[in-house]
């Protein structure tokens, strides 16, 4: 094998790109090779990962009567 | 590129909630959100022609939410805003903030898990605080990745700034709001359950400091 192999010191770095799946898939290889051998790494990822669904699920899906209103107004007079 | 109007239509009522969200979020005030999204509805249905294709929809209204809010603020300064240069504003150090490594203990093996503990009393009020307490264009960069998931590139086309700025400010963005959750859960005595502490070891002796109920 000829490929270098990734420290946790290059993890962390690209930690957050692997997040959000922003990573090449040869980054992503390294990194997910890094990750199935350092237990550190590896619980920091799942930590980052957790913590961004949390942040997430703060998303509304739906609109508040009075803006949805307005902007059906809007719409119409367009 | 012109679209019909039942595109323009089914694509805003589409959007609508997630407008909102982001608007909220950046003027922290629900009348104002409302007078954000309804001003961006106008200008994007004013300047159809700017937008490229109809896939670039999503990332070019939420441009347009963006800048109107921009203007807006530059409006209410009477001063022209220039774009924040990541790290020159005294944010370095939260920035570099990781709430994993305050609380990870590896010696704790498989008995606990602080930081898994902490996630799972993080309660919505607490992350809406956090969020709200971040600069403006940290809390943008917060909101588009982790709320409603635009990739770097789009992140990028809408705040028109480089992709490594995205990368970058996102890193920081996070350590920030790490930062402030870490002094939420101060408030409410989390963080003398998550530190770590070898001779005094909790574990062994089945107690946990970590109290009922979120963290703000």
């Amino acid at each position: 094998m000829t490929e270098k192999e990734m420290n946790c010191e290059q993890a962390l770095r690209q930690i957050f790109a692997y997040v959000d799946r922003e990573l090449g898939e040869e980054e992503r290889a390294a990194m997910q090779k890094h990750l199935h051998t350092c237990k550190s790494c590896f619980s920091r990822m799942e930590f980052e990962r957790l913590l961004k669904s949390k942040v997430g699920a703060l998303r509304d899906d739906k609109a508040t009567p009075s803006v949805s209103e307005r902007v059906k107004a809007l719409l119409r007079d367009f | 590129m012109r679209v019909s109007k039942e595109f323009f239509e089914k694509q805003v009522l589409g959007l609508l909630g997630a407008l909102e969200g982001v608007a909220r979020r950046l003027t922290r005030n629900d009348a104002d959100a409302e007078d954000l999204v309804a001003e961006a509805v106008s200008r994007a249905w004013r300047s159809l022609d700017t937008l490229e294709c109809e896939a670039a929809f999503r990332s070019w209204i939420f441009r347009i939410l963006n800048n109107a809010f921009v203007s807006g603020l530059r409006r209410a300064d009477a001063r022209p805003k220039t774009e924040p240069i990541d790290g020159e504003d005294g944010e370095g150090e939260a920035a570099e903030f990781s709430l994993f490594e305050q609380m990870h203990q590896p010696f704790l093996l498989w008995f606990g898990n602080p930081e898994q503990e902490f996630l799972d009393k993080l309660l919505r009020e607490d992350l809406e605080r956090a969020l709200a307490s971040l600069p403006e264009h940290y809390r943008v960069v917060v909101m588009m990745s982790d709320v409603e998931e635009f990739s770097y590139a789009e992140i990028a086309q809408t705040l028109a700034v480089p992709v490594g700025t995205v990368r970058s400010r996102l890193a920081r963005a996070r350590g920030a709001l790490q930062k402030v959750l870490w002094q939420q859960a101060g408030e409410r005595g989390l963080k003398r359950a998550a530190a770590p502490c070898p001779e005094h070891d909790d574990k062994a002796r089945g107690t946990n400091h970590i109290g009922k109920g979120g963290i703000g």
